[in-house]
């Protein structure tokens, strides 16, 4: 398949546009879904990818193994210790890192063109033959286990990891586990556990690699054909049949000592993926709503009565399964109570009245400028390609985007508020020292 | 690589990326724009001066994109604040954002809602040093976006209800930052560390400075220092040079020189005679270390051995703080960092403590990596390392404009942008013994500020 990124629409949209086309090509090699994009900038490579072996297929053994498998990866391989591996790239200035998300371990690196090679056989290497020494995990363990101590007093993953709970049902993959059961799993995880993981879950099926920048195409499929040649195995992503249902309100506070700024999330789940019918005029309609300084919350909430630094809202965790939607802010504890009330009252005014003909065309207008202001990076157009792909669309999606937000028309937007979206049903998290709130 | 000059972000973070050049070119646009003076050209950046008010323009033309990166650069940061106005650079900032005379909400055309509706990617922050303003947008809304900048140069709405609105929303912002233990105890270790300098204070300013500034203070401020023989004009992107300098003429020319002179900053910081030690006790669960000493201002001939010097104390797995800490399961990370600023700059190790670790393990660790450096140097493989990431850095630059205007950015703060081209040819021409060098001549320990973060156990309630 073959696709050209970019040209077709800043041709529609504003001639200025149509210089930055750029070549999109899509092929399996090695059984890897790999897409390669040339761009203007010279010797520079960027590499994301991603492999369906995330947090929420730990299914019903120990959570903390995906992560600590991740975290193992870039510990040295069946023939290069880490230190080994890591001179291979400081040599030459070339980045390789690993994290583990939701569902998918993401592959980020960067290289000059020469290097390509060196660092695609890296990847491939430390991906299908980690070395998985009981040392090293003795140390990925405790390293995960400080981190995991110190988001315990971090107001922003807090909220988040109550809000995810109370919105998404057992079993669902957007549904977090408490930071304290990942601790206790995590003290108990085992190198056999990690393993076992690692046979079922890492593979070619459903893994993803994207090349954006001066890339040589040919010769990067050779590389990663040969890389990855006999490699087999792997498992798509969890795609629930049944969408998450919100369970009605509720107020969940989580009590930290002596922070200074409380954060708030207030949302719900939504039932939809980004591909589902909607769900592109309910963000753009949120946008409207939380879209940066222009945006409702931001221009009243922070503007005209300065209760807040920061409030936005957006839809999240979409991708794959079905995902949320949420209003996020921070707000000092003598100020919570007239925060949330006014964050309250702009949420029920634009839910009940819906958007304006010239808000609709404004953010249209931006959500279009920045998606284009966005693609004139390296790393811009892989995070744009990744997420198209991983949303099930082609290529072609990244042209079609501007044109799909473009065509959005107010009734359409504002019925995918009404539709999806309940105020009165909504879960108000709130994490920090409430006590000085009068809660 | 890039500068590592700490900076206090007013409202949000941004983009990334990098773009630049590297051929040194003869000054074409300076022959067809007239009211500019050519000044100097380096790695593809021309600097310009606007003959009738001292602005400084600097040109970077790159066609890889349809888009172009606009900033300006004031030089007045934290550093210019004094008791009772700490923070007031910083609010200053924030009500640029209320309106000017030409350009505001009620017209509908004001520099949030211009850049929000053509998508621009924008932001503005204050550091120590400078405080600037920066948009990357379609090379058609270049006019657009000057138009609005220079406008609020001169004739920013500056109104007490404004003031009184965007001091809680400010407060805000030091209440986020003071969430984080270790934001509260990099901020103890520098107060400590400088005693006269303002860098003493943080750029966000004292609570009560930042609650109780008058807006006389501010109109003071503004009046002193955003004249455009105070500023830097940056544009790097899809320009022609005479154009871009007809547009900045065209907007920027309509304003005088500053009436009387840019107000100097003339302290100096007393020797430090003897070790300096804070503790900070907060709620937490994990310890910090920080070790901090006092180098140079950031053009000093020093600096590229002292850059070569953190990376070979924190750049990757080879790195030795990782070797001696991380890998040995005393921190969960460690780094070396120099602060780049104008004037006295600041050297930082830390460690964040993996659990069962002390801090007294953490600190000596530390110390003994930088001794080790002092008494036994680097390797030449060591240093050979470090100058091929910068060759890769090099390189890196160049995806983006945003980026080669950030780092721009910070060398016009420490006051001589040609830094961004030739500080990374300088630590390519750093040797094993100027790394030892510079360890001996600054890391003493009488010259030294050590702060530890001691979390402290308490009870939680809720989810």
């Amino acid at each position: 398949m073959r696709s050209t990124i970019g040209a077709a629409l800043m041709l529609a949209c504003c001639g200025a546009w149509a210089n930055m086309a750029a070549q999109g090509q899509r092929s399996q090699v090695a059984g890897i879904d790999v897409i390669t994009d040339r761009t203007n900038v010279k010797d520079v490579v960027v590499i994301v990818g991603t492999l369906p072996a995330g947090d929420a297929m730990a299914e019903s053994g120990s959570i903390a193994i995906p992560t600590l498998t991740g975290m193992m990866l870039d510990r040295g391989t069946e023939s290069l210790d880490k230190f080994a591996i890591s001179a291979q790239l400081e040599n030459v200035g070339a980045e390789i890192s690993f994290s583990v998300a939701t569902q998918s371990v993401e592959i980020r690196a960067k290289c000059l063109k020469k290097d390509l090679p060196l660092v695609l056989g890296l990847i491939a290497s430390e991906l299908r033959k980690p070395a998985l020494q009981p040392e090293e995990f003795d140390k990925a363990k405790q390293q995960f286990i400080g981190a995991l101590q110190g988001s315990l007093q971090n107001t922003e993953s807090r909220a988040e990891e109550a809000f995810g709970r109370a919105i998404f049902p057992e079993g669902h993959p957007n549904r977090p586990h408490p930071v304290a059961d990942y601790l206790t799993a995590a003290k108990s995880a085992t190198l056999d556990e990690v393993k076992a993981f690692h046979a079922k879950y890492y593979g070619p099926a459903h893994m993803m690699l994207v090349l954006v920048g001066d890339v040589p195409v040919a010769e990067a499929q050779a590389e990663i054909a040969k890389d990855f040649a006999g490699w087999s195995g792997g498992q798509d992503y969890i795609r629930p049949v049944k969408p998450a249902v919100a369970r009605g309100p509720r107020e969940v506070p989580v009590v930290l000592n002596d922070k200074p700024s409380v954060s708030v999330i207030l949302g719900q789940a939504t039932g939809l993926r980004y591909r589902d019918p909607g769900t592109l005029a309910l963000r753009v309609g949120t946008a409207v709503l939380g879209r940066g300084f222009t945006g409702r919350l931001m221009g009243t909430v922070r503007d005209k009565e300065g209760l807040t630094y920061s409030i936005s809202a957006g839809l999240a965790e979409d991708t794959i399964a079905d995902g949320s939607w949420d209003i996020s802010a921070s707000f000092a504890p003598e100020l919570l109570n007239k925060g949330v009330a006014a964050t309250r009252r702009e949420l029920d005014k634009w839910w009940r009245d819906g958007v304006t003909d010239t808000e609709l065309a404004q953010h249209k207008q931006g959500i279009v400028g920045s998606y284009l202001v966005s693609l004139s990076t390296t790393g811009g157009l892989a995070a744009a390609v990744v997420t198209a792909v991983q949303r099930g669309y082609d290529l072609s999606w990244l042209d079609q985007y501007p044109e799909a937000v473009n065509a959005l028309t107010r009734d359409e937007v504002n019925a995918a508020i009404k539709t999806h979206l309940d105020p009165k049903t909504m879960v108000l998290v709130e994490a920090g020292s409430l006590g000085a709130a009068g809660h | 690589m890039r500068p590592k000059v700490r900076m206090s972000t007013a409202i949000a973070a941004c983009l990334m990326a990098a773009a630049g050049g590297s051929s040194v070119r003869a000054s074409f646009a300076a022959a067809v724009a007239p009211g500019f003076s050519y000044v100097k050209s380096s790695g593809g950046i021309d600097e310009y001066r606007l003959d009738s008010n001292g602005l400084t323009v600097l040109l970077a033309p790159d066609h890889s994109a349809p888009v172009v990166t606009f900033q300006v650069t004031y030089q007045v940061g934290s550093r210019n604040e004094v008791t009772g106005t700490t923070g007031a650079t910083h609010i200053l900032e924030h009500l640029m954002f209320k309106g000017s005379e030409g350009y505001n909400d009620p017209k509908g055309n004001s520099v949030k809602q211009f850049l929000e509706r053509v998508g621009g990617q924008f932001n503005a922050n204050t550091s120590v040093d400078r405080t600037t303003y920066f948009a990357t947008v379609g090379r058609e809304n270049l006019e657009g976006y000057i138009a609005i900048e220079a406008d609020r140069m001169r004739n920013l709405w500056l109104h007490e209800a404004d003031r009184q609105s965007e001091m809680t929303v400010v407060r805000n912002e030091y209440e986020r930052g003071k969430n984080d233990p270790d934001n509260v105890l990099l901020e103890a270790v520098t107060a400590a560390a400088y005693v006269a300098l303002p860098y003493h204070h943080p750029t966000i300013g004292w609570k009560s400075d930042i609650e109780h500034v008058p807006i006389a203070k501010l109109h003071d401020f503004y009046d002193a220092f955003y004249w455009p023989n105070n500023a830097t004009v940056s544009i790097i992107g899809d320009i022609e040079p005479a154009a871009a300098l007809e547009l900045v003429k065209k907007y920027y020319g309509v304003y005088p020189h500053s009436p009387q002179p840019i107000p100097p900053m003339y302290t100096e910081e007393p020797p430090q005679i003897g070790a300096r030690r804070v503790v900070i006790k907060r709620p937490g669960e994990l310890g910090t270390v920080v070790i901090a000493h006092k180098v140079p201002n950031g053009r000093d001939a020093d600096q590229p051995a002292l850059e070569m010097l953190d990376a070979i104390l924190s750049s990757g797995k080879n790195a030795r703080l990782y070797r001696a800490l991380v890998d040995k399961g005393i921190a969960l990370n460690a780094g070396s960092a120099t602060d780049l600023h104008r004037d006295l700059s600041l050297h930082t190790v830390y460690a964040a403590l993996a659990p069962g670790a002390t801090h007294m393990q953490a600190e000596k660790a530390l110390l003994a990596e930088i001794d080790r450096i002092k008494t036994g140097g680097v390797t030449a493989a060591e240093v050979a390392r470090v100058k091929q990431q910068f060759i890769a850095a090099d390189a890196y630059k160049r995806d983006g404009t945003a980026g080669v205007a950030g780092e721009i950015n910070e060398w016009i703060a420490v006051g001589d942008w040609t830094l961004y081209i030739s500080f990374p040819q300088k630590v390519e021409q750093v040797t094993p013994a100027d790394v030892q060098r510079v360890a001996k001549k600054y890391f003493e320990e009488d010259q030294s500020t050590t702060g530890w973060f001691v979390p402290v156990q308490q009870a939680e309630k809720g989810s």
